[in-house]
């Protein structure tokens, strides 16, 4: 018994360890250095307290309240889409139709090209003159747009960029809708009903797990957009796609605010940890566990 | 049997912490000079060696090489260790200055990182080797290429000056029967004559010209003129036309003035007025100096001498002419520095090495690509010397000595990154602002006064005068 737990504590350790060091303890170091203003050139540091978050709530810091209300709008905007369309696509992949592999690979690929690759053909698929979607849309008589050159389209443009990367959360919607039992919709062929009776009320409220573990990934990973503004964009048109994380790392890696950086770091961290939160709660009212009380 | 288990877990993630802290420690050690002596066969003195970190594409890098091998051939005793940091190079010695593993030379941008490390006593005052050394001074180098954190402290020298020209496609000029723009500054075009050999160069797909009552602005197949919406280019403008991003004082914002406003403008004018430039949006699609010259997109460009290079290889009849002139003819002059860290403790030899870096005869092969200038004075006005890397080459067309070697010489004005303190902040409010001037949908002096006030709290003086 202690020599079994003596190994498994060995074998764990190195994540453990990891999760300690490479975690845990810049986090704790972080939270500390919000409450200093330390700059990475300084050698001086001193203790200002809470001094940096009261700049922040305070309104004199106007672009964090610009980079939060951009952020909100694109978590907004992608959130809703991302879980939309990946379910959608997934329902489609889930059909038993001829060269069924080779969609899902279709699908699945753009999310194994670098960020930084897929920005770079965005960037010319997008182009306002010369790109391919506006030569598509004015052939066919369709108004064009300015896309990531434009003040009000740069988000929807950035959310569109975003989209073509679902792959992954459409695998983890089929590996759901691939746990439903058949018997389910067996019955429901032979009570008569039709495919819209079989979505909604097996196959949505079976896969109600799978929207929340994907509405969770996928709420914090919008928050922590940060390539596209970094390749995309650098923030502009006129500041309209300066996202947080954006201007969080402008503020401690341009201008080496360390501490205030932390400081934007850890408002960030509550936020995404809000909206967890909220999404957990709710999740009882709605989430089904098959062979379990709801959640 | 709870209580043993959980000390035997404690007991080994310290150990393994303290490991993985003491060999993170032991990596930084070879830093120390002291520590790497062990080959011992330098003899009576102790071999040290200079870690030095640069930036830049392979071709920028060889030189360095070059200049590295000729200074270890003088210097036997020190060994240099060359770090090229590709990509993200900023965040990367940001880095490296927060885990105390800093070079002792450094290739530096003064827009960036360079000032705020300098106000923190990063950097050692190269004022005191010029002041002491006998080759260099500042009398013997171009003028604009030190910087300075305040008079008398100097921060870093740069090893390749750069100046602004008006860079055209000959064939354009000789087909529309119009005389290109000359390249001696006393016959420089005024900003309505640039204005107007530009709409007469602006084509569209029906073959009208910008000057024609028919012209379609939407359909243009050949821009006349690309001036460039970034600081660099149309900070030429500004302070041709007598204008500054700060006043003299170092008291005031400056580009809400009548002088920096009518440079905005008139930029702004060529885009949504005239025609005749492409706008910021349009510009996504003009590709880089040399191709857009060369398939005729664009008939003229101000773009920095660095273009020479791309221009050369591209084989088609290029040339360079002054830029136009709105009151003064000026030419903003920009380049990174080499600085030498504090914390070095061989500083002697790292200023030995920045004068070997600064030689034009290690970076020869960059100097007749067309990439750089060189940093000594001589240069410029010994002919032998200059005949060296301005004639016979094909980066070098007929224009070049008047309108580049000339005007830098004479007419340059430092780059306002090296005199502007504060001016990332400054600049993060006015970019969004010229954001609007250039679509035009606010004008130049609606634009900077709308952020006049907010730019005059970043505004924290000026480095070239004593406070």
């Amino acid at each position: 018994m202690r020599k079994g737990m003596f190994y498994g504590l060995l074998f764990t350790a190195p994540a453990i360890l990891g999760f300690a060091i490479f975690t845990l303890g810049p986090m704790i170091a972080s939270l500390v250095l919000s409450l200093t203003n330390y700059n990475v050139f300084k050698e001086q540091t001193a203790f200002t307290g809470l001094e940096h978050y009261v700049r922040l709530f305070s309104g004199e810091d106007e672009l964090f309240y610009k980079s939060l209300g951009i952020t909100f709008y694109f978590v907004l905007l992608r959130v809703p889409s991302v879980i939309l369309i990946s379910f959608g696509i997934a329902l489609l992949l889930n059909l038993n139709v001829k060269g069924r592999a080779i969609f899902r690979t279709i699908i699945y690929l753009p999310s194994i090209v670098p960020a930084v690759a897929s920005a770079m053909i965005w960037m010319w698929l997008l182009n306002p003159d010369l790109g391919l979607i506006n030569s598509l849309l004015s052939r066919l008589h369709l108004p064009t747009s300015n896309w990531l050159y434009g003040e009000s389209s740069v988000i929807p443009s950035v959310v569109l960029t975003t989209l073509w990367g679902i792959g992954s959360t459409v695998i983890i919607f089929l590996a759901g809708l691939s746990g439903i039992p058949r018997q389910y919709y067996e019955a429901i062929e032979v009570d008569g009903g039709g495919w819209l009776h079989k979505l909604s009320h097996v196959t949505i409220p079976m896969v109600t797990p799978t929207i929340f573990f994907n509405t969770i990934m996928t709420i914090i990973g919008s928050f922590q957009v940060f390539n596209e503004a970094y390749i995309l964009t650098q923030g502009g048109p006129n500041n309209q796609s300066l996202f947080y994380v954006f201007y969080l790392w402008r503020t401690g890696f341009r201008d080496a605010e360390m501490g205030y950086a932390s400081a934007l770091a850890w408002v960030l961290f509550l936020i995404i940890l809000f909206f967890t939160f909220i999404v957990f709660r709710s999740s009882k009212s709605w989430v089904y566990y098959e062979g379990g009380d709801r959640a | 049997m709870l209580q043993p288990k959980k000390s035997v877990f404690l007991a080994m993630a310290l150990v393994l912490m303290l490991a993985a802290v003491l060999s993170a420690c032991s990596k930084a050690e070879p830093a120390d000079p002291g520590a790497s002596a062990s080959s011992g066969n330098a003899g009576p003195k102790e071999k040290i060696t200079l870690r030095m970190t640069v930036w830049g594409s392979p071709e920028e890098v060889a030189p360095y090489k070059k200049a590295i091998q000729n200074f270890e051939a003088k210097h036997p005793s020190v060994k240099v260790e060359l770090q090229h940091i590709a990509a993200d190079y900023d965040t990367k010695l940001t880095t490296m200055v927060a885990g105390n593993d800093v070079p002792d030379i450094a290739m530096m941008e003064s827009g960036t990182i360079a000032f705020p490390m300098a106000e923190q006593g990063k950097f050692y005052n190269l004022q005191e080797f010029l002041d002491t050394d006998t080759e260099i001074s500042p009398d013997t180098l171009v003028p604009n290429i030190t910087y300075s954190l305040e008079p008398g402290n100097v921060i870093g020298i740069g090893p390749g000056p750069e100046s602004f020209g008006l860079f055209y496609n000959e064939d354009i000029f000789k087909d529309a029967g119009i005389a290109p723009p000359p390249s001696n500054v006393a016959d420089a075009w005024t900003w309505d004559e640039f204005v107007e050999v530009a709409k007469k160069l602006t084509v569209d797909t029906n073959g009208k010209t910008a000057a024609d009552p028919d012209f379609d602005p939407k359909k243009i197949k050949q821009y006349g003129a690309n001036i460039s919406t970034w600081w660099g280019v149309y900070s030429n403008f500004i302070y041709s036309n007598g204008g500054d991003f700060i006043s003299a004082d170092g008291k005031t914002f400056g580009l809400n003035q009548p002088e920096a406003v009518e440079a905005l403008q008139k930029i702004s004018d060529l885009i949504n007025v005239h025609h005749v430039s492409p706008s910021p949006v349009q510009s996504k699609n003009i590709p880089a100096t040399n191709v857009a010259l060369q398939t005729k997109k664009v008939a003229m460009t101000v773009d920095g001498q660095w273009a020479s290079a791309a221009l050369a290889q591209s084989k088609f009849n290029f040339n360079v002419g002054v830029m136009p002139v709105m009151k003064e003819p000026v030419t903003t002059v920009v380049c990174g520095m080499f600085s030498i860290f504090k914390s070095s403790k061989h500083p002697q030899e790292a200023w030995e090495l920045l004068k070997a870096l600064l030689d034009p005869e290690a970076s020869i092969d960059m100097l007749t690509a067309g990439t750089w200038m060189p940093a000594p004075k001589d240069w410029y006005t010994d002919p032998a010397l200059l005949a060296k890397w301005t004639e016979n080459l094909d980066a070098r067309p007929s224009g070049y000595k008047e309108a580049i070697v000339d005007v830098i010489l004479t007419k340059g004005h430092q780059t306002p990154t090296g005199y502007v303190k504060n001016f990332n902040n400054i600049m993060d409010l006015v970019n969004p602002a010229l954001d609007k001037v250039w679509l035009g949908q606010q004008t130049a002096q609606e634009a900077m006064d709308s952020i006049a006030q907010k730019a005059q709290a970043q505004i924290k003086g000026r480095r070239d005068i004593k406070e």
